[in-house]
């Protein structure tokens, strides 16, 4: 939180003399309150097929936001991630398929993958720069037929599937809420850590490995070391939208970690907005939701628009959704600047350019 | 904290607020989807001049091609009813039936999301092609009582009553293949050493078994050695040298992968072996797998088949074949030549689909697939003679009677007798 | 008293030795240069003193046998490295840049006080506190490769060539700012040159490495008065 501080009490061009309506304390204050109210009472009042798509949503946000963990916020290519989700959902099948404990399937879920990211980490970030992003392209292509092989564990080709989590009586709850309520519950719980890790000390380390390993060197920060914890990480976080995944789609086979997968995940990444919390959350909805307003349009052409969707919004928001606001901000100064007198006068030198570097930081910039 | 930062949150959760208020606002409406039919009232998706049926299948990436065709055959059988009126049902209504297909793409998780989306809009799901994709929804469809019916896998859960009461295969599960081949080898009166190789997962194992029960107790015949590769590798070189070895004069060869088995039909000629030949019908094409594996150099090539083959010269001036192209074109948005046999299995569901909609009494699901599973004997347009659909067979799928066909250089006949 | 002493120090990336005994000695608040021709192994020798290259012979800083160390322990003994090509995050404010340096650090009052320092001493940092540090140019890509490795706080800087690609008139402002850090702080320096010229305003003395040997050492007065430093370095 420090560094945040420190950029917040930059020399701001003149601020106003009232905070504005944002910033009032009693805001703060209330806007998350109303988000928790809401989530509270949407499931309850929302459809069944609307629940169905925002616990879907919830699934693959995480497995976004596990992503953005080591692409986004430490600089690392992984091509791997849904390796981890397959194996967050095929232990979890397991286990429920042999009636563990479901707090120690969940626990197994995030546990195992971690292991896996680890053990792979350990190997790859030694090797640095592009031999990760080979590495990682090879757990999905290993993953499938290896799914296929372990038949005894995983049902071979015809995967697993596992309903679990029964709505529980007392609730009086419709499965797609009870489900609904649990993502929300776990993918809730891991967005606010993942949020303060990458927005505290380690997460600074990590943007410091990102943005230059020599320099973390220098500063007594082993790249080597945030790689691996940021991979570990992220194979955890994985785990969590695997296991996810089975309470959600109840079924796993070998297909749901194929490689194209893996690309379509760091797609909803980049369309998100790489280094962002709010952008996973966008990543989630856009690789749940694509599909489906593809699939309305003309189910023959969905790779195709798909493919289409996503050149249009990368070439508007180079840096996805998540960058909308500071477009718009940016777009309004502009005009703002261009209407002349009101406008805060800028350094003499200074052109366009630089005064699109100005506006505020990404969010990624302002934790760093 | 960081003022930037916070207002930037801060915008971030009104928006997602307004969000939700929207959805929100929505309101859950009506409660009763996915609770199953209740008594007597009409089920989602019929009502009394229509009926929709819901379809999830691959239509982009690897399995585009077959998948493609899943939607094109039932498509076009009944636009082209539909086009004469509609379908008449048990109940003496009749009715248009609409297909609403979507892009599953073959991954599970998005045939689950559209199942979920298609399910109270469609009065049963029917066609889509691929085991996992099927697998996928299957509990749901049972809890939701929603039939799934016709589908395009060689899964036998599907075709399980007690498993699978919402459900039913269509085409011949790997076993029925297997054993097919075998019967004929078992009817021969010569001796054969047979040598094995099999995919090392669900479909070998299928094949090998249905082959294996076949040929259990027949005295001259003899495996002389068996193999399996997995789906994954490039090259089987190694054992086919090693089969060849074994002196085999049949080779029982099941192999899904279309690139190996040509690689295996050059190899084995390389290394001068050449016996009879039993492939899957899915990588027995003539064109794509045959001519380019050299398939002439050996004395026979032996597959199965339920369904009459457009292309070939045999076909080409019989009424089925010519109906049944003319409405693909017309209706089921396929204005080539049909490229995979899927087009012709997904036409014979809907005219197996017409077949149980004149048996249902009343307009509900379960009616339906009572319907749907009182079928005997039925003659589906395209099936070649000895075959046909029968719905009544525990543990078999719509289609569980497949001919053995040999190849002639072009294309193939049915053959009653191994030579 | 003698702060950083390298006593026949060699260094191989791999197979290929490039330090074949490498000597270098700097006293408390000194600054010491390193000359050379391109590839003659100053890069590799402060590379060897912060632990980013495989090294033999005797590193010692403040008494304590510092070779083998990982870069971030030597790090954290209070040396910091400028490194060639200077190394700033592009993607992060010239302010965010400045609080990287500060990583290791914990009395968060003092890192402001610094930062205030590090702008007074950069003036053209200070109007680009909000660029990004991809925006910057050369010379003020250098200064704040040179303000983040004074946010640490360190005892010894090492300097990587910090004139590298800078018109002569920057490259002077540059030197000139050091030259002041080190007058108002103290801090020690290792100051690798190829433009001697340069280094001889900033060093009390310096060494000439060839092939990854000494070849010269002296005094900045002794070396400039050197016929063969003149020719080989002085454009004389
Ligand atoms: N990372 C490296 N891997 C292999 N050899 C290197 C590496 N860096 C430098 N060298 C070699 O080591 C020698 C010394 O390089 P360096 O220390 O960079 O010289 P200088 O900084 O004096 O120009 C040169 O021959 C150079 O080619
Ligand atoms: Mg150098």
């Amino acid at each position: 939180m420090a560094s945040a501080s420190s950029v917040s009490s930059a020399p701001a061009s003149s601020a106003p003399s009232a905070p504005p309506f944002r910033q009032r304390p009693w805001v703060r204050w209330a806007l998350p309150l109303l988000l928790l109210v809401v989530l509270v009472v949407a499931p309850l009042v929302l459809s069944e097929g609307v629940n169905e798509t925002l616990a879907r949503i919830g699934v693959f946000a995480v497995a976004v936001l596990g992503l953005n963990v080591v692409m986004g916020y430490t600089g690392q290519v992984s091509l791997g991630q849904i390796f981890f989700l397959g194996v967050g959902a095929y232990v979890t099948a397991y286990g429920v398929q042999n009636d563990w404990n479901i707090v120690g399937v969940f626990a197994l879920a995030c546990l195992i993958p971690a292991v896996a990211g680890l053990l792979v980490a350990l190997a790859a970030a030694r090797l640095g720069g592009l031999a990760i992003a080979m590495v990682t392209i090879a757990l999905p292509i290993v993953g499938v037929p290896l799914a296929k092989r372990l038949s005894e564990f995983t049902g071979g080709s015809q995967g697993l599937s596992a309903r679990f989590a029964e709505t529980p009586e007392w609730t009086g709850l419709y499965d797609d809420q009870w489900q609904l309520y649990v993502v929300l519950v776990i993918g809730g719980l891991v967005f606010v850590l993942t949020r303060a890790l990458v927005r505290g000390k380690y997460g600074r380390a990590f943007a410091i490995v990102r943005g230059n390993e020599n320099v973390a060197s220098s500063m007594g920060i082993s790249p080597y070391r945030y790689k691996v914890l940021a991979f570990t990480i992220a194979s955890l976080i994985g785990g969590v939208s695997g296991f996810l995944y089975m309470l959600v789609i109840q079924y796993t086979s070998p297909e749901t970690m194929s490689f194209g997968h893996s690309i379509e995940l760091l797609a909803a990444m980049v369309i998100g907005g790489a280094g962002s919390i709010v952008g996973s959350l966008l990543g989630g909805a856009y690789y749940v939701l694509i599909p489906e307003l593809t699939n309305q349009v003309d189910p023959n052409l969905t790779s195709l628009l798909q493919g289409a969707i996503l050149l249009v919004v990368l070439f508007l928001l180079p840096g996805g959704l998540a960058s909308l606001p500071r477009a718009l901000t940016r777009g309004r100064r502009r005009t703002r600047v261009g209407r002349g007198p009101a406008a805060t006068p800028s350094t003499p030198s200074s052109t366009t350019g630089s005064a699109t570097a100005e506006p505020a930081p990404t969010e990624r910039q302002g934790h760093a | 904290m960081n003022k930037q930062f916070r207002s930037r949150t801060a915008r971030g959760i009104a928006v997602a607020s307004a969000l939700a208020l929207t959805l929100t606002a929505c309101g859950r409406g009506d409660e009763g989807g996915g609770g199953g039919s209740r008594g007597g009232s009409a089920s989602p998706g019929i009502t009394d001049d229509s009926v929709t049926l819901g379809i999830t299948t691959p239509l982009s990436g690897a399995t585009a091609g077959p998948g493609t065709c899943t939607v094109a055959g039932v498509k076009a059988y009944f636009g082209a009813k539909n086009a004469e009126g509609g379908v008449e049902f048990g109940d003496g209504k009749t009715r248009t039936v609409e297909i609403e297909a979507l892009d599953d793409a073959y991954d599970p998780q998005q045939a689950k999301a559209n199942y979920d989306q298609l399910k109270d809009d469609v009065f049963a799901m029917t066609a889509g092609l691929g085991t996992p994709t099927n697998r996928a929804w299957r509990e749901a469809a049972i809890a939701d009582e929603v039939p799934q019916v016709l589908v395009m896998t060689g899964d036998p859960l599907f075709s399980d009553p007690e498993e699978s009461p919402w459900q039913l295969g269509f085409v011949p599960i790997y076993q029925n293949e297997g054993e097919a081949m075998g019967e004929l080898l078992a009817s021969s009166t010569g001796e054969h050493k047979v040598a094995i190789l099999s995919q090392n997962d669900d479909f070998g194992e299928g094949y090998v078994e249905g082959f294996k029960s076949a040929i259990e107790g027949s005295d001259n015949i003899e495996i002389v050695n068996e193999l399996t590769y997995e789906a994954t590798d490039t090259s089987v070189d190694a054992q086919i040298t090693e089969l060849a070895s074994s002196g085999a004069d049949v080779f029982f060869n099941a192999m899904s992968v279309t690139p190996l088995m040509i690689s295996a039909l050059q190899k084995a000629q390389q290394v001068n072996w050449t016996p009879s030949w039993f492939l899957p019908s899915n990588t027995s094409s003539p064109g794509a797998i045959l001519e380019p594996g050299g398939a002439a150099a050996y004395p026979g090539i032996y597959s199965v088949a339920f369904s009459k083959t457009p292309a070939a010269p045999a076909f080409a001036d019989n009424e089925d074949v010519q109906t049944y192209l003319a409405a693909l074109k017309e209706h089921g948005d396929y204005p080539d030549p049909p490229a995979f046999p899927h087009c012709q299995w997904s036409w014979m569901v809907g005219a197996t689909l017409e077949q149980a909609f004149a048996e249902m009494t009343e307009p509900t699901r379960e009616n339906f697939m009572e319907a749907l599973r009182s079928i005997e004997g039925f003659e589906a347009p395209l099936m070649l003679p000895d075959t046909s659909v029968s719905t009544g067979e525990d543990g078999q799928p719509a289609v569980s009677t497949v001919v053995v066909q040999k190849y002639n250089g072009k294309g193939y006949d049915t053959v009653e007798t191994f030579e | 008293m003698t702060l950083l002493e390298l006593e026949g120090v060699t260094a191989s990336y791999g197979p290929v030795q490039v330090l074949d005994g490498v000597s270098l000695s700097v006293p408390d608040n000194g600054a010491v240069g390193i000359l050379g021709a391109n590839g003659a192994g100053k890069t590799t020798t402060l590379r060897a003193i912060s632990g980013t290259v495989k090294t033999g012979g005797r590193i010692t800083f403040d008494g304590k046998d510092i070779r083998g160390l990982r870069p971030d322990q030597v790090a954290a003994l209070g040396i910091a490295h400028v490194p060639e090509g200077r190394g700033t995050l592009g993607d992060l404010t010239v302010r965010e840049n400045l609080r990287v340096g500060a990583y290791l650090r914990k009395d968060s009052k003092a890192i402001e006080q610094d930062i205030d320092y590090c702008l007074d001493l950069f003036p053209n940092l200070q109007e680009r506190i909000r660029s990004n540090a991809s925006a910057l140019s050369g010379g003020e890509q250098q200064m704040l490769a040179v303000g983040r490795a004074i946010m640490s706080k360190p005892r010894l800087l090492l300097l990587d060539e910090a004139s590298l690609g800078l018109a002569p008139s920057t490259a002077k402002n540059v030197y000139d700012a050091i030259r002041r850090l080190r007058v108002e702080s103290g801090i020690a320096m290792v100051v690798v040159e190829q433009n001697a010229n340069l280094a001889f305003t900033l060093v009390d003395s310096a060494t000439v490495l060839e092939v990854g040997r000494n070849v010269l050492t002296g005094t900045s007065a002794e070396l400039k008065g050197m016929d063969e430093i003149r020719r080989a370095y002085l454009g004389g």
